[in-house]
């Protein structure tokens, strides 16, 4: 079997390379066909990988190599197959291989079509390597691998200009990738910290070794860990605050979106709280777990808030995908990691599938974005719109899809554990989730065809496109029903604990489901009304002041601008021009310029007059003379 | 009985003369004089302090200085000469080409 | 070959002699073969030198003046073999790399003398000859600045050159003192051997004011905060191959100083000073990168960030345990891996466009591609990406550094984000955005020569990012031995507490 983890591991990784090596190249149809195959190869592995674990319920754990030893610290190359991350292995590289097959079509015209793929690639390695590893260094290699393909992808047209905040709100591509770069950075130094903690108080870095001396630490140790890494996590998840980047980064091409909101980077959090669950379960940091599901719980009502009013076809698609993290994490903060990995695999597939969705879109209407510039698509795109439309019931949350089982499993732990404030936010969040999801699908398909005035001729996708996009929809209709099997298998070996609904939360489940499935249905019905027949603006409510604050994302963007970009360029170029020019230099300057400046003083005592030397001279004598006689005096 | 102590005085007095005359002339051949005056006082305290101790030495010394003042002289002469030659003058007040 | 490291010395400067009678257009290839001769004897040194042996290894020892214990005494152990090798390097690169064009036979046996002095450096034994080499490096750097400089090369060359200087006579005078001081306690045998000086365990007042004395001297050369300010203008007026060479191996020497001098000779000391330290390297570490962040002329962004790096490297010295100085002495070479290949990057758009200023550019991501992977390459490297040769030193002296102090640690490590501010921005406003200006439409990419400078650091980058391993623990052997050493050298409590000794090292015993 170990043979089968390499495969999976490194077929993307020599994707990446092969595509790598035509990268200054023209177009070559060849190198995504290839790279497509290898992940299709990397999932093949990853499926009889999981297939092993699930029949044997065994573990496969190898060691490369090694790869940092220093004083007691060693860091080998290893890598372990367990039911939590042969589930990541088969998500990533099932929705990978789609998202790789659908680039073909999608990057069709581009000049850097074989750049792409390189990238693409190696982000899917990055995630591998995020998942697979069996220490946390391990983890961090792909932590910030996924950072530095996240900063390729998102700026991947990098040519384009800067334009004002108010013409776009992510400015350029090159501006938000750094930005996404950035602010992950900032967590990764959380995460880093997280990292030290554990070594000096484990010895190791190793999974294992870890988890197994956790109940020997003290309580300051474990809360300062568990705070750390999970504010690692709230970067590559996006989590208030650190959240601004993710709908910045839609400025990549939208397989890359689909592919970071689905497959990659935004789920290495969830799966870092998850992978880290004996950390997260010890009762030392009970807080720090509840502060997770209340962060999660928060970030979702706030995310799914501002997709209620965004015009934006991405980025609606963007917040809906922060909003879904914040339920994976309130499940996981309140200790319900199989259904956080659960809802993480039915949303990578109805996520993937409705921004692919959107990508059609796009590629129909020459990169528009504006929903209220669309409508009526239905007529051309039928495929598109009956994936899209399956997507957003299934993230709407509507049974028997995918969404609705997953969902609905969160809200109903968020009742279980007597936490009713999140439950009863999570559950209006789910008719929000209704209400955006049906708003956009309904003013981009249904309606009048408002793309008219603009003069776009909208066209359905290459049909081998839609074709491999259908196994993403499958799963979106099924993934629900195989719940119970899921939590049978993840649950079976010793890396994930169990949990279920007590008997009291069994009898209400009805009552639980019937209230969210009104309000999701209450959603998709409101969002119905008001825009399945066509866009009515109504001005008044555009200009109040609740839309103006969910439209600008609460000024979060405009404050992080006002009081820390600009305050630290300004305060870097006052070190420069003041303190370091003026302050450290001058001083230093100060220094030479007055030892240089004593010199030219005395020198005027050199007069060249042999008798003035003479008369110095005996001076100079005489004192010698009387300070040697008072020295011998007193000594 | 002239004592050791009146010797030295002696050449206390001559080397003061010397030194005024060193401080204060500004002709170098007046210079060269008083340096002389000078050399001579180190001369007699040198030959006293030789009687007194009963050491030969100091009055080997005395004879040393005797011969390189005798040469310094004869080298000095020369170069007032040339500077005389070519200045002119020997008043240290006109002579200032070293200054900084 | 027993006596290596005499030929490794030497060489180049017999070579550098000679150069006076090659003809001017020869000069170049000349000095190249020199170089790399010169480089794969270094090549041969490494694969003979016996990484689990902690100690010296092809010691050279032939008394000079033995009424005072001042002899030639070379050696190398795992913390000095690895910046030879790369001192041999990156002045092969670099000359290959170079368009230097005018005085070109000058430049060559400046270089090659350059290169005596540096690996004369980093494997002397004995004070004197480490002070003698340690000066004469300034000379050649000096006139290379001064000859093949920008506009201020005067100032900036005469400042480096004082500036250095002074600080390295202060640690003369410690060096002096310490002798001094063997003299005493030996019974009046002179030795300025540093072997010699590691036995002598010195009262804590001496250590304090002798600590000092050599940190004034190494402070100044590395430089730290708020010694730095030569750093810029040499950077800013230095011709590409000077600033490649200053980066990579000048600056080396102070901390190399601090490991092999500060640390082993005064431990109560260094224990002592932990703090305050601390303190200089993180303002050093935020302080530069936020300078850098304000620069607008590229080569000064690299400049300020070598600073900040600095700072990292210094802190990870002062942690006394043997993940962070093992980390810290990677992080040496990797800083001068990566810096001299970004200054050298530097140079070549510096060649093209006579400008560095970053507001010219914009776009060359566009109309330069392989440049634009190569920095690319670098700035991941630089901004300590996992996989590339950043990382590696930098999470581990980080990772040391957390056991002193975990404020401090998060302070320095703000680096990696403030790392990826001002690197990011550079080439966001360099390589980004639409070719704006016409001039920049008709830039040519690499050419053949620069590829063969910059390609093997590129490889060098990837290789010790994935397996740093063949570096990494004769290192730290080397560093375990030096720690074992200074815990059991250490006279007060603190020093003996904080000082950590690896668990490996200790079974060992």
């Amino acid at each position: 079997m170990e043979k089968f983890v390499y495969i999976a591991l490194f077929a993307p990784f020599v994707s990446s390379i092969f595509a790598a090596l035509f990268g200054m190249s023209p177009k070559k149809t060849f190198v995504g066909v290839i790279a497509s195959l290898l992940l299709a190869t990397s999932f093949l592995a990853s499926a009889l990988l999981a297939m092993f674990v699930y029949q044997t319920g065994g573990t496969i754990h190898v060691t490369m190599m090694d790869w940092i030893g220093a004083g007691d610290l060693s860091i080998p190359f290893g890598f372990v197959v367990d039911q939590i991350s042969v589930t990541m292995m088969t998500v990533v590289t099932l929705v990978s291989t789609v998202v790789h097959i659908y680039s073909i079509g999608y990057m069709d015209h581009d000049k850097s079509f074989n750049r792409f793929f390189s990238y693409l690639s190696a982000f899917v390695f990055s995630m591998m390597v995020l998942v697979m590893s069996d220490n946390f260094a391990g983890l961090f290699i792909g932590w910030e691998g996924v950072g530095v393909c996240s900063w390729l992808l998102i700026g991947f047209w990098y040519h384009k200009e800067d334009v004002s905040p108010e013409e776009n709100p992510s400015i350029s591509p090159s501006w938000a990738a750094n930005e996404a770069f950035i602010v992950n950075r900032i967590a990764d130094l959380a995460m880093l910290v997280g990292i030290f903690v554990l070594y000096w108080n484990t010895g190791s870095l190793q999974y294992d070794v870890v988890f197994a001396n956790l109940p020997y630490l003290n309580q300051t140790v474990l809360t300062t860990a568990a705070i750390a890494l999970f504010i690692g996590a709230m970067g590559k998840s996006a989590q208030f605050p650190l959240h601004t980047w993710l709908t910045d980064a839609m400025e990549g091409p939208t397989p890359v979106s689909a592919l970071i909101h689905a497959a990659t980077m935004v789920t290495a959090g969830v799966f870092l709280v998850i992978r880290a669950n004996p950390l997260y379960s010890m009762p030392e940091v009970g807080e720090v777990s509840y502060f997770i599901a209340a962060l999660g719980t928060f970030v979702a009502f706030f995310a799914a808030s501002m997709a209620l009013v965004n015009r934006d076809l991405k980025r609606i698609i963007a917040y809906s995908t922060l909003s879904q993290l914040g339920y994976m994490f309130a499940a996981a903060g309140l200790g319900a990691y199989w259904i956080a990995l659960f809802h993480l695999a039915a949303h990578a597939f109805f996520k993937a599938l409705l921004f692919l969705g959107a990508g059609n879109v796009m590629h129909a209407m020459d990169d528009e974005l504006d929903i209220f510039k669309m409508g009526g698509l239905k007529k051309s795109m039928r495929w598109t719109y009956i994936y899209m439309g399956v997507a957003s019931l299934a993230l709407a949350g509507i049974p028997p899809l995918a969404g609705f089982f997953s969902k609905d499993a969160i809200i109903e732990t968020a009742f279980n554990e007597g936490t009713i404030v999140l439950w009863a936010i999570l559950v209006v969040t789910a008719g929000m989730t209704a209400f955006y999801s049906f708003r956009q699908v309904f003013l981009t398909f249904e309606g009048d065809e408002r793309y008219k005035e603009f003069g776009i001729h909208p066209h359905e996708m290459y049909k081998y496109v839609l074709v491999a996009m259908s196994p993403l929809a499958l799963l979106a209709v099924i993934a629900g029903f195989f719940q119970g099997g899921f939590q049978t298998f993840i649950t079976s070996g010793d890396v994930m604990p169990n949990y279920a609904m007590s008997e009291h939360t069994h009898h209400l489940v009805w009552i639980l489901g019937s209230i969210v499935l009104a309000f999701a249905v209450g959603g998709v019905l409101l969002a119905r009304y008001k825009y399945a027949s066509g866009l009515k603006r109504e001005m008044k409510c555009e200009n109040s002041f609740i839309y103006q604050l969910l439209k600008n994302q609460y000024y979060v963007p405009q404050f992080y601008a006002e009081f820390i970009s600009k305050p630290y360029a300004m305060i870097s170029e006052k070190m420069w021009k003041t303190v370091d020019m003026k302050i450290i230099d001058i001083t230093v300057d100060g220094i030479a310029k007055f030892i240089y400046s004593s010199g030219d003083d005395t020198r005027k005592m050199q007069t060249g007059n042999l008798s003035n030397y003479l008369n110095w001279m005996s001076f100079g004598l005489v004192a010698l003379l009387i300070v040697a006689a008072i020295s011998s005096v007193i000594g | 009985m002239i004592e050791l102590n009146d010797y030295l005085i002696l050449s206390g007095l001559l080397f003061t003369i010397g030194l005024v005359g060193v401080l204060r002339r500004k002709n170098l051949l007046m210079l060269f004089f008083a340096t002389e005056v000078m050399l001579n006082a180190a001369n007699i305290a040198f030959a006293a302090t030789s009687h007194y101790y009963n050491d030969l030495s100091g009055q080997m010394f005395a004879f040393f200085i005797i011969a390189v003042a005798a040469s310094e002289v004869a080298v000095g002469l020369g170069l007032l000469i040339v500077l005389y030659k070519r200045h002119g003058t020997l008043d240290l007040d006109n002579l200032a080409s070293m200054k900084g | 070959m027993d006596n290596i490291l005499s030929v490794l010395v030497f060489f180049p400067a017999v070579a550098g002699l000679l150069g006076f009678v090659v003809d001017k257009n020869s000069i170049r290839v000349y000095g190249i073969s020199v170089a790399t001769v010169e480089m794969l004897l270094a090549v041969w040194l490494w694969m003979s030198f016996d990484g689990t042996n902690a100690g010296m290894q092809f010691v050279e020892s032939i008394p000079l003046v033995p009424d005072f214990g001042i002899s030639y005494y070379l050696g190398v152990d795992g913390i000095s073999i690895f910046i030879v090798i790369m001192a041999a390097l990156m002045t092969l690169l670099g000359m290959i790399g170079m368009s230097v064009e005018k005085d070109i036979k000058n430049m060559i046996i400046s270089l090659l003398f350059l290169e005596m002095t540096m690996i004369g450096v980093f494997v002397s034994l004995d004070a004197i000859i480490f002070y003698l080499f340690w000066e004469l490096s300034l000379v050649p750097m000096l006139y290379i600045i001064g000859a093949w400089g920008g506009p201020l090369r005067i100032y900036a060359s005469i400042k480096f050159f004082l500036y250095t200087f002074t600080g390295s006579l202060i640690m003369l005078v410690g060096m002096l003192f310490m002798a001094h001081l063997y003299h005493g306690v030996s019974d009046g045998i002179w030795s300025f051997s540093i072997t010699d000086w590691y036995m002598m365990v010195l009262p804590v007042n001496y250590q304090i004011w002798l600590f000092l004395a050599f940190f004034i001297g190494f402070a100044i050369k590395v430089p730290m905060f708020p010694f730095h300010t030569w750093l810029p203008y040499a950077h800013g007026q230095a011709p590409t191959i000077g600033s490649v060479i200053l980066a990579a191996v000048l600056l080396k020497m102070g901390t190399y100083g601090f490991v092999r001098f500060s640390l082993p000779l005064f431990p109560d000391a260094s224990v002592m000073m932990i703090e305050p330290i601390m303190v200089i390297s993180i303002i050093m570490i935020i302080y530069a990168a936020m300078v850098a962040y304000a620069q607008e002329d590229i080569k000064q962004v690299i400049a300020y960030s070598s600073v900040s790096h600095m700072g990292v490297i210094v802190l990870g010295t002062f942690a006394m345990n043997a993940e962070a100085i093992s980390g810290s002495i990677f992080l040496m070479l990797s800083h001068g891996i990566v810096s001299g290949a970004l200054f050298m990057l530097v140079g070549v758009i510096y060649d093209r466009r006579h400008t560095k200023l970053m507001s010219e550019f914009g776009g060359l991501a566009s109309v330069m591609p392989k440049y634009a992977v190569i920095f690319g390459i670098m700035l991941m490297a630089s901004v300590g990406l996992p996989l590339t040769i950043g990382f590696v030193g930098e999470f581990l002296v980080l990772l040391g550094f957390y056991k002193v102090s975990a404020i401090g640690a998060i302070l320095a490590g703000s680096t990696i984000v403030l790392g990826a501010v001002y690197m990011l921005t550079l080439y966001k406003r360099t390589f980004f955005g639409p070719v704006t200006n016409d001039e920049n439409k008709k830039l040519f990419d690499l050419n053949g020569r620069e590829m063969v400078s910059l390609v093997p650091l590129v490889i060098i980058v990837i290789w010790l990012g994935v397996y740093p391993k063949p570096i990494l623990t004769p290192i730290d052997n080397s560093v375990k031995a030096m720690l074992s050493f200074m815990e059991d050298k250490a006279r007060t409590p603190e020093a003996k507490e904080r000082i950590i000794v690896s668990s490996i090292t200790k079974e060992a015993k």
